[in-house]
C-alpha cells in the first residue's frame, strides 16, 4: 500500500525561452541553473521539498529536466537556442504537463503544494497567436488541476505589459531595467530563483508555507513599468 | 510575498469571525491562586458540540475495550524495555550517542549542528517534556523544535501546558502552534497555552470539573494576546490585526474530567492543530489538521487566534479504557496524515501504554524527510481505576 503522506512537495518549473534571439545569453542561463543546483546541494532539507523541472520553449517545448530531486540530480542537460517564441506552445504544454505531474506525485504518496512556474523570456510572443486563452485555462483553478502560480521575468525586448499578463499576480512580473547587462540580469534572475527555491522549500514544512519570491536585482516589477 | 496565505483575508475573516469578544475585565493572572470549586453545572459542552458518540468515523461506545494483555512494541526506543523495565546498567561512555539518534522513518538524518535561537530571546528550550498520572489518567506531553528551526537558529514556535485540579480531579491542557509569519509566534503560543490553562483551571474549580464558558476561554486568550501585543508595541492597545501580525497562534484547549461513566474530555480548537485517538491498534483523526483544497492540493490557510470563531464548536470525547487521546500541532498531524502511514504506525505501536516522558519526547522527535516543523503532542491514557 502506498502511503498518502510520504512528504510535502513543491513542484517548480523553469520555463525558459530558447528562441534564436537568446543565442547570446543561453550560456549565462545554463551557468545560472548550474549555480542553483550547487546551491541546493548545500540546502538538503529545503531541496528535499522541491521537485524541479527545466523546460525550454520556442516553437514547442523540450523537457530538459523532469521533476528532479536536486539532491540526487546529475548535471543538468543544457538549454539550446532554436526557433521562434511561442507562448501558446509553452502554456499548452503546461496545461497537460502539470496535472499529470501532480497526479504522479500524489500516486507516489506525496502531498503536493501549488506548483510554481518561473518564466523567462527575452522577446515578444509570436504574432497572431492566441496565447492568452491558453494562459487563462492554465491558470484557472477550476479548469487545470494544479493550476500554477507564475512568476514572469522579461529581459531585452520583453514587453512589460505582456510580462505582467503572464504573471499570475502583479507582484510576480519583473522586467530587467533598461541598459543593464543581459548576462548579469540572467545571473540575477537565477540568484533570485535560487533564493526562492530555498526559502519556499524551508517554509513548506511549517504552519504557514509560502512561495517566497524576491525581486531579482536589476529588475523592476512589470506593473510599475507599464 | 506569500502566495499561500497563512491567514484568511480580511474579507474572509468577516465571514468567519464575529466581533472581538468583550474584554473579560482585567486580564487574569497566568496562574491565579487556587479557588475551591462550587456547584456543578451540566456536563461539558452540553447542548452543542460534536460528540464522538454516533460519529460515523468511529463509535467508541459501540466498540469494546482494549483486549487484555495487548502487546506493546518498544522498537526504536533506546534502553526502554516493555512496561518501564528497570534501566540497564550504564553503558560505556562511548556507546551512549548511538542509541539516541533520532528514530529514522526514511531519508537520511541531516548532519548539522543545532543552532541556538537567534534574536536576543530570553530562554527558549529546544525541547520540553512532561508526564504525570492522576487516579484517572496518565498524561504525557512534549514539544520539540523542528529540524528546520534547529538548522536556521529559530526558536520553537509550538508550546503546550497542562495542569491538574486536585478538587475536581480534572486535568486541563492546551497545545498551540505559533504561526510562522507572525513576528513573535513563540510568545503567542506560550501565552495562549498558559492563559488557556489558567482560565480552564478557574472554570473547572468553579464548576466541579467542567468547562462552562468556551467563549470566555477564547476571549481570555484573545485579550491576553492583545495585552501582550500592546506591551511589545509599547502602546496602550493593539488592534486584532496588529496582534495577529505579532502573536498569531493556533490553540487546542480543554479538560479531561473523571466521571462515574469514565473520563469525559471536552475541548475546543482554533486553527489547524488537531485531535486524534488510538484504539484497537488504529490511529485516526477526530478533528482539525490540514485539509486538501478542492483540487487536491495542500491547503495551508490557517485561522489562528487572536481571531475568535463566531461559532465556537467544542467537542466531547469519551475515553474508553484502552483508548489514547492525542492532541497535537500540525508538525505531528502532517506526517501522521490519514493514520495509515509509517509515522502513524510508530505512534500506534509506541503509545499502547504510557511511556516515560523522555521516551515520549524522543519518539516525537523522529526524522522523516520534508517534515521538519516543530512538533507538539499531548497524550492522555485513561486508567482503569486507582493504582
Amino acid at each position: 500500500m502506498v502511503e498518502s503522506n510520504r512528504g510535502h512537495l513543491l513542484p517548480i518549473y523553469v520555463l525558459a525561452d530558447e528562441s534564436g534571439s537568446m543565442i547570446e545569453h543561453i550560456d549565462d542561463l545554463n551557468d545560472g541553473l548550474r549555480s542553483l543546483h550547487q546551491a541546493l546541494l548545500g540546502e538538503p532539507m529545503a531541496a528535499a521539498k522541491v521537485r524541479f523541472s527545466v523546460l525550454g520553449f520556442s516553437d514547442d517545448v523540450v523537457e530538459r529536466v523532469h521533476l528532479v530531486d536536486l539532491r540526487s540530480a546529475g548535471e543538468f542537460p543544457e538549454l539550446r537556442t532554436r526557433g521562434m517564441t511561442s507562448y501558446l506552445a509553452a502554456f499548452e504544454d503546461l496545461i497537460n504537463r502539470i496535472p499529470n505531474d501532480v497526479a504522479d506525485l500524489k500516486r507516489e504518496g506525496y502531498q503536493v503544494h501549488r506548483p510554481a512556474v518561473f518564466f523567462l523570456s527575452d522577446g515578444l510572443p509570436n504574432r497572431g497567436e492566441d496565447w492568452q486563452d491558453a494562459h487563462r485555462r492554465l491558470t484557472d483553478r477550476q479548469v487545470t488541476h494544479g493550476a500554477p502560480n507564475i512568476i514572469a521575468c522579461g529581459i531585452v525586448d520583453a514587453d512589460a505589459q505582456t510580462i505582467n499578463q503572464v504573471a499570475t499576480e502583479p507582484q510576480f512580473g519583473f522586467v530587467a531595467n533598461k541598459g543593464v547587462d543581459v548576462g548579469g540580469a540572467i545571473a540575477k534572475f537565477c540568484t533570485a530563483l535560487t533564493k526562492s527555491v530555498i526559502s519556499s522549500g524551508r517554509s513548506l514544512g511549517s504552519a504557514s508555507p509560502q512561495l517566497v519570491v524576491d525581486k531579482p536585482e536589476g529588475f523592476t516589477v512589470a506593473i510599475d513599468v507599464i | 510575498m506569500p502566495i499561500f496565505p497563512s491567514r484568511r483575508s480580511g474579507e474572509e475573516r468577516g465571514e468567519q469571525y464575529g466581533s472581538p469578544p468583550p474584554p473579560p475585565g482585567p486580564p487574569p493572572a497566568l496562574f491565579p491562586p487556587a479557588a475551591p470549586g462550587t456547584g456543578r453545572p451540566g456536563g461539558p459542552d452540553a447542548g452543542h458540540g460534536n460528540s464522538v458518540h454516533g460519529d460515523s468515523v468511529y463509535d467508541v461506545d459501540r466498540d469494546g475495550g482494549w483486549p487484555p494483555g495487548a502487546p506493546t512494541s518498544r522498537a526504536g526506543l533506546p534502553g526502554a524495555g516493555p512496561q518501564y523495565a528497570p534501566a540497564p546498567p550504564p553503558a560505556p561512555a562511548g556507546d551512549l550517542d548511538e542509541p539516541w539518534q533520532p528514530i529514522l522513518i526514511d531519508g537520511a538524518a541531516p548532519g548539522f549542528t543545532y543552532r541556538p535561537p537567534a534574536g536576543g530571546l530570553s530562554y527558549r528550550p529546544d525541547t520540553v517534556c512532561d508526564g504525570w498520572s492522576t487516579d484517572a489518567l496518565d498524561l504525557r506531553l512534549a514539544s520539540v523544535r523542528g529540524y528546520a528551526h534547529r538548522a536556521e537558529g529559530r526558536p520553537r514556535e509550538d508550546d503546550a501546558a497542562a495542569a491538574y485540579d486536585e478538587i475536581s480531579k480534572a486535568v486541563v491542557f492546551a497545545v498551540a502552534d505559533g504561526v510562522s509569519d507572525a513576528r513573535q509566534p513563540h510568545i503567542g503560543s506560550q501565552l495562549a497555552c498558559r492563559s488557556a490553562v489558567g482560565e480552564l483551571l478557574d472554570q473547572v474549580r468553579a464548576s466541579g470539573g467542567h468547562v462552562t464558558d468556551w467563549g470566555k476561554l477564547l476571549g481570555t486568550v484573545h485579550w491576553q494576546l492583545r495585552e501582550q501585543a500592546a506591551r511589545l508595541l509599547r502602546r496602550q492597545d493593539a488592534t486584532v490585526e496588529e496582534t495577529a501580525d505579532l502573536l498569531a497562534t493556533t490553540l487546542v484547549a480543554g479538560a479531561a474530567t473523571p466521571t462515574p461513566e469514565g473520563v469525559q474530555v471536552a475541548l475546543v480548537s482554533v486553527g489547524d492543530s488537531g485531535v486524534w485517538a488510538i484504539k484497537h491498534g488504529q490511529l485516526y483523526g477526530l478533528s482539525g489538521g490540514k485539509e486538501l483544497g478542492s483540487d487536491g492540493l495542500v491547503s495551508s490557510a490557517v485561522q489562528p487566534l487572536p481571531y475568535v470563531p463566531a461559532d465556537i464548536r467544542p467537542r466531547a470525547v469519551h475515553l474508553d479504557p484502552g483508548m489514547v487521546l492525542l492532541v497535537g500541532t500540525d508538525g505531528f498531524g502532517d506526517p501522521v496524515g490519514d493514520g495509515r502511514g509509517r509515522v502513524a504506525d510508530l505512534f500506534t505501536n509506541e503509545l499502547t501504554t504510557p511511556i516515560p516522558p523522555l521516551a515520549f519526547a524522543f519518539t516525537l522527535d523522529f526524522y522523516r524527510e520534508t517534515f521538519d516543523d516543530d512538533r507538539t503532542l499531548l497524550a492522555l491514557w485513561p486508567r482503569g481505576g486507582p493504582r
